[in-house]
């Protein structure tokens, strides 16, 4: 059996780290489910052959091993084929390892009382004012049970990214028709119950429009997000008009005029001036003969 | 204009639909008003401008002339002086208050039946 000194110390440098590993595992109690996800890996992945010099140098090592030396090859043997398991996974990319899965769970201890008040949790016989059920509600604090919390840990890659691309195809699939907008519109004027009292009657005045909000918005309806710099400072639509003359003076005052309109929006305003504009430049060669 | 005039009709009128609905203006003269108002609102910028370059010691008075024919060129029903404020159930033009939009027997017939929300009889 052809087997260098040197690869046999550092198989037995990784023999007595694995078995180190494994005592840990046992103490912790976690081996029988490592084992297991062993076996199943092994289960899967005996379709790929070892490296056969590896297999020698394994049974090499196992042969000095001083306690079962069968156990002690098997157990290397299975080691190994997880590495190329692992090393073939991250060529092809994303390892779903479960042990990073597991490793922060902990199996929980439940009493029968405990277990029974969840139960009750979950079917709740109250009943809402508008007749629906209430549902349990789900706090955040949840996930702060086990004094951990979502964003640490290791990334376990289980869930793809979603593409943008997907997301686009779905919002052009999903415009609204007609047909969703009726359908939308029926559920609504079926599923809405009759106001309770008059503080539910209001409230729906206010969403229908047909009372004001309170405090009086002096605004609403009519705030289209201009500034007042906007409103006020129109000097910059007039770069068209000529600088000296009686219409200068007339689009001077028409500009006073509208700064001083809280009435129109910004809009409008610019829309005035365009036409004032258009109308002279139409009446230019008119003007020319005065 | 007599094929404007059938349109106006037809849209007072509805179509005659085995449901027979019914147009909602009370006469023809309520349908005209409203033709006005629907009219001025839309030639209101217009005429506003129009107006301004008229009423105006700046610009010289041939152009101010030039608005005038301008805005006498513009339908006659545009102009907002010709809108009448008719009772809106009746169509009466006259004895009709502003706040309510009613004529006054109309207003009296509601009022007593309380139906006008803060009208009472007056009495001291």
């Amino acid at each position: 059996m052809k087997v260098e000194v040197t690869t046999k110390r550092k198989f037995q440098e990784l023999k007595e780290q694995e078995i180190k590993k494994q005592a840990t595992n046992e103490q912790e109690g976690l081996d029988s489910e490592s084992s297991t996800f062993q076996n199943t890996a092994e289960d899967v992945q005996r379709s790929k052959p070892l490296n056969p010099e590896l297999v020698q140098a394994a049974s090499a090592v196992a042969s000095s091993f001083p306690r079962s030396k069968e156990q002690a090859e098997s157990e290397l043997l299975a080691q190994l084929r997880r590495h190329e398991e692992t090393t073939d996974k991250q060529r092809r990319g994303g390892t779903i390892n479960i042990r990073n899965v597991i490793s922060e769970m902990a199996v929980k201890r439940q009493s029968p009382a405990q277990r029974g008040v969840r139960i009750s949790n979950r079917i709740s016989l109250e009943m809402d004012e508008d007749g629906q059920r209430i549902k349990p509600g789900r706090s955040s604090s949840r996930s702060f049970d086990s004094g951990r919390s979502l964003k640490a840990g290791k990334r376990l890659n289980i869930f793809t990214k979603a593409s943008p691309e997907t997301e686009n195809t779905l919002k052009t699939v999903s415009s609204p028709t007609i047909w969703d907008l009726e359908f939308a519109k029926e559920i609504a004027a079926v599923t809405e119950q009759p106001p309770r009292n008059g503080f539910e009657e209001m409230i729906q005045w206010t969403k229908e429009g047909i009372l004001w909000e309170f405090p009086i918005d002096n605004e609403a309806g009519m705030d289209d997000g201009a500034e007042f710099h906007e409103h006020i400072f129109l000097e910059k639509h007039l770069k068209d008009f000529p600088k000296q003359g009686p219409i200068r003076h007339f689009m001077e005052l028409v500009i006073c005029g509208l700064s001083k309109n809280p009435y129109l929006s910004v809009k409008q305003k610019i829309e005035h001036i365009e036409w004032f504009r258009n109308y002279f430049e139409e009446k230019k060669e008119f003007l020319q003969e005065i | 204009m007599a094929a404007s005039a059938l349109c106006w009709a037809l849209r007072a009128a509805r179509q005659v639909l085995p449901s027979q609905t019914r147009g909602y203006y009370v006469d023809w003269r309520m349908l005209r008003d409203v033709k006005r108002r629907k009219l001025a609102y839309e030639y209101a910028d217009e005429r506003l401008r129009i107006n301004a370059i008229r009423k105006n010691t700046i610009l010289p008075k041939e152009l101010q002339e030039v608005a005038d024919k301008e805005i006498a060129a513009l339908p006659r029903d545009s102009c907002p002086v010709r809108i009448h404020n008719r009772c809106v159930l009746t169509s009466r033009p006259r004895g009709v208050k502003r706040r309510w939009r009613l004529s006054r027997i109309v207003f009296r017939h509601f009022a007593d039946h309380a139906q006008m929300s803060g009208i009472q009889r007056a009495m001291w």
